[in-house]
């Protein structure tokens, strides 16, 4: 499983879809390698999750995720007794006459609801544990968290110690909406995940949208760039969004950015009504397409643009 | 982990020093785990040893254009060290050559008197060294002052003489190393190194860094939108949900039952609700006086961010009195309007400073406010007549509140010449004169 050098994983990840750079593989070879979870951290959208995601396919191995969210607690993220099956069982040994209880028997393990935390750990294969919007937790809950990460061993009162078969693969992620305490960063090998250039957005969306053909990849990772660049907005749009914009794109049918098929598609990039505003009246959706333009080279694409432009921007269906 | 060579355990060690110097906290946990993972990766290779460390050391966004600027100072090839080096020896050098000159110019002055002058007036080599630095026209200046005093008939004068140059050179130097702490000089290659983290900011970020009262007018779409985006993140952590009970000893039923399923669903242990941290009232005194105005204007500007997500503070102005500003926030209009309103409305931008009387004035109509539930944001820069008095009433304001908290534009190292010690006693100060500042005390000071 981790018989990969740097090269091979980084590689893999490509293979998989997950476009990065060296850094952020030396980032992930080092997490697996050290056996540190990895904490993971950007603006919301450039593919956090995706590393949990793309991590389990490269490993060939499951992935358990736990989706975060204030008020998350123990019983729903380590283990439950299943109250029901164990009234049940009662009930049933009440009818049939069995006048003692097992008191034990009612906490073996087919009353042991495991939750994520539990699971990953229980695991026979080491498997990716994703800990996605880390930053949404209580505080409590957070260092529990953190102690859990440490050890790798839980105590159930009824049932003992229960330690790690194999120490999983852990993905944290957070989007910084809270500070996660210093005690966490300090486990964690860390990763800060920022939006892309334009040459690494072309790779991403050639990789996961190649369908959208090599001239609209590349507007569009130019107007995204763009955008991104303006101070004003509200909300930069994200790779995530710019993935969506390019099917949108795709699924009308377009080869190329016009006015016309941005102006329908703008609410796929900008997801705030104030920021496509301020696009449409402030900036203009006709410099926008400039923009892109000026960074595009050679006359060829000139000419290729003018074509484009008297073929109305669409191909008819 | 024995396996590696010593140069580079303490090169790692070096390194996490910068890194400490530059304001980035590295524990020694981390630096063993960096130390460890270079086994791992290809050491020739700088990307993957500059990725290594930085995912090992570097655990918050704000510290990366730190760590970069450091890696690459400190990771240098070996010509480049070499060179870096050599210019140093040379400049020492040159240094040790004007020293000598300067110490037998000075040596042949002083020459009629040498055997008068006693030992503890005779020139130090710290004398010498401020001597050569001195601008030419001061040296030109000294020397004569000595000469004249060739032909001057009193009694053995060398004495005097060596005790003026003396005292001379002691003011210089004091002067001299003023500036150069100003001016951050780089003179040898350990200098390039300790130096504020502010230093190797990323320019694209300096607005971030930089003082409020520096910033340009052309910068102020920039700083508007950046101001924007801070407010509406922190307003979004503040508005977090907290659920709180209507009681404090609420039983909660549903943890009841649970925990009493094994007495067959008799209540025997009863498991209450907690109290829910409640959020604090935030009450927010700005110092809008004439040396004020130019970081009210921002810090009111962080305050009408907060406000326009749905973070309600209570805002008021002063400077010879106080004024409270709430409604103008309330009125939900763009932020152009609303200063004009609050400009227009108020009596109080651009006045001299009293702050005892707006303390009074705050006592005597908003006494309400003054509850336990309260957080009061101060933001002044302690420049006040009556500093006593106010200082007094705050502490006894300051009992009543949960917390004062008071931002002082003016940098903490020249918190000396101002009353700030005498409102430090009964308020929490922080230097805040950028943007970081206010958003890094807000985010970690004032309790969500």
């Amino acid at each position: 499983m981790l018989d990969l050098s740097i090269p091979e994983l980084h590689k893999a990840l490509e293979r998989e879809g997950y476009i990065c750079d060296l850094e952020q593989a030396v980032t992930i070879y080092l997490a697996l390698k050290l056996g540190k979870p990895l904490l993971v951290e950007g603006a919301p959208g450039v593919g956090k999750t995706e590393v949990g995601k793309v991590l389990s396919r490269v490993l060939q191995t499951g992935l358990i995720r736990l989706q975060c969210y204030e008020g998350l607690d123990e019983n729903k993220a380590l283990y439950e007794w299943n109250y029901q099956r164990q009234l049940l069982k009662i009930q049933v040994l009440k009818e049939t006459g069995c006048a003692a209880v097992d008191e034990t028997s009612l906490f073996g393990p087919e009353y042991l609801l495991e939750r994520p935390l539990l699971k990953a750990i229980r695991a026979d294969r080491r498997v990716v544990l994703l800990i996605d919007e880390c930053d949404k937790v209580d505080e409590p809950f957070e260092a529990f968290l953190f102690e859990l990460l440490s050890d790798f061993q839980v105590s159930i009162p009824e049932l003992g110690t229960l330690t790690a078969r194999q120490i999983p693969v852990v993905v944290l992620t957070s989007n910084g909406e809270r500070e996660l305490s210093d005690g966490l960063r300090r486990r964690c090998v860390y990763l800060y995940l920022d939006y892309p250039g334009v040459e690494k957005e072309v790779r991403i969306l050639q990789a996961r949208v190649p369908e959208a053909g090599e001239k609209l990849i590349r507007q569009i990772a130019l107007v995204t760039g763009y955008l991104r660049s303006q101070a004003e907005l509200k909300k930069r749009p994200s790779i995530a969004e710019s993935l969506d914009w390019a099917r949108a794109l795709v699924a009308l049918n377009a080869h190329c950015l016009t006015e016309e098929n941005l102006h329908f598609t703008l609410n796929m990039l900008l997801k705030n009504q104030e920021d496509q505003d301020l696009v449409r009246s402030k900036i203009g959706l006709a410099a926008l397409l400039n923009s892109c333009r000026e960074n595009e080279t050679g006359p060829q694409e000139a000419g290729r643009r003018e074509a484009c432009r008297a073929a109305g921007g669409c191909r008819r269906a | 982990m024995q396996n590696q060579a010593p140069e580079i355990s303490l090169a790692i060690a070096q390194f996490v020093r910068v890194l400490r110097l530059s304001g980035v906290r590295v524990s020694v946990a981390e630096t063993m785990d960096a130390y460890r993972a270079l086994a791992w990766i290809d050491l020739l290779d700088r990307r993957q040893v500059r990725a290594a460390l930085q995912a090992l050391l570097i655990k918050n966004p704000s510290d990366r254009p730190v760590f970069d600027r450091a890696f690459d100072l400190f990771f240098l090839s070996g010509e480049a060290k070499e060179e870096l080096f050599a210019r140093w020896r040379r400049q020492k050098e040159a240094e040790e050559q004007k020293l000598a000159a300067a110490g037998q110019e000075l040596a042949q002055l002083f020459q009629p008197w040498e055997d008068y002058i006693p030992e503890k007036y005779r020139l130090t080599r710290e004398n010498l060294q401020t001597f050569t630095r001195l601008p030419a026209r001061e040296q030109k200046r000294l020397k004569e002052l000595i000469a004249q005093m060739r032909g001057n008939p009193v009694n053995n004068p060398g004495e005097l003489v060596a005790r003026v140059v003396q005292a001379a050179l002691n003011y210089w130097r004091y002067y001299l190393l003023k500036r150069e702490a100003e001016e951050k000089e780089v003179s040898s290659p350990e200098d390039l190194f300790p130096v504020s983290a502010d230093f190797y900011r990323d320019p694209g970020e300096q607005i971030l860094y930089a003082d409020l009262q520096n910033i340009q007018d052309e910068q102020l779409p920039k700083m508007t939108a950046l101001i924007r985006r801070l407010s509406a993140r922190l307003a979004r952590r503040l508005s977090r949900r907290y659920r709180q009970s209507r009681r404090s000893r609420a039983i909660d039923f549903r943890r009841t039952i649970r925990q009493n399923i094994r007495f067959g669903g008799t209540p025997l242990e009863l498991r209450y609700r907690g109290r829910r941290p409640k959020r604090p009232r935030l009450v927010l005194i700005c110092d809008v006086s004439a040396s004020m105005a130019r970081y009210s204007r921002f810090v009111l500007q962080f305050i009408y961010g907060l406000n326009s997500a749905g973070q309600k503070i209570e805002s008021f102005v002063f400077s010879e009195d106080l004024e409270r500003v709430t409604p103008c926030f309330e009125r939900r209009r763009d932020f152009a309007a609303t200063m004009t309103d609050l400009m227009n409305e108020s009596r109080q931008w651009g006045q001299t400073t009293n702050f005892y009387l707006a303390l009074e004035t705050f006592r005597r109509e908003y006494k309400k406010l003054i509850a336990p539930d309260a957080v009061f944001i101060i933001v002044s820069d302690t420049r006040t007549v009556c500093w006593e008095q106010a200082a007094g009433l705050l502490g006894e304001m300051a009992r009543k509140v949960r917390d004062v908290i008071w931002l002082n534009p003016v940098p903490a190292a020249g918190w000396s010449g101002l009353p700030a010690a005498a409102f430090r006693k009964c308020a929490q100060m922080y230097e805040c004169y950028s943007l970081y500042h206010l958003e890094k005390i807000f985010r970690k000071k004032i309790p969500g």
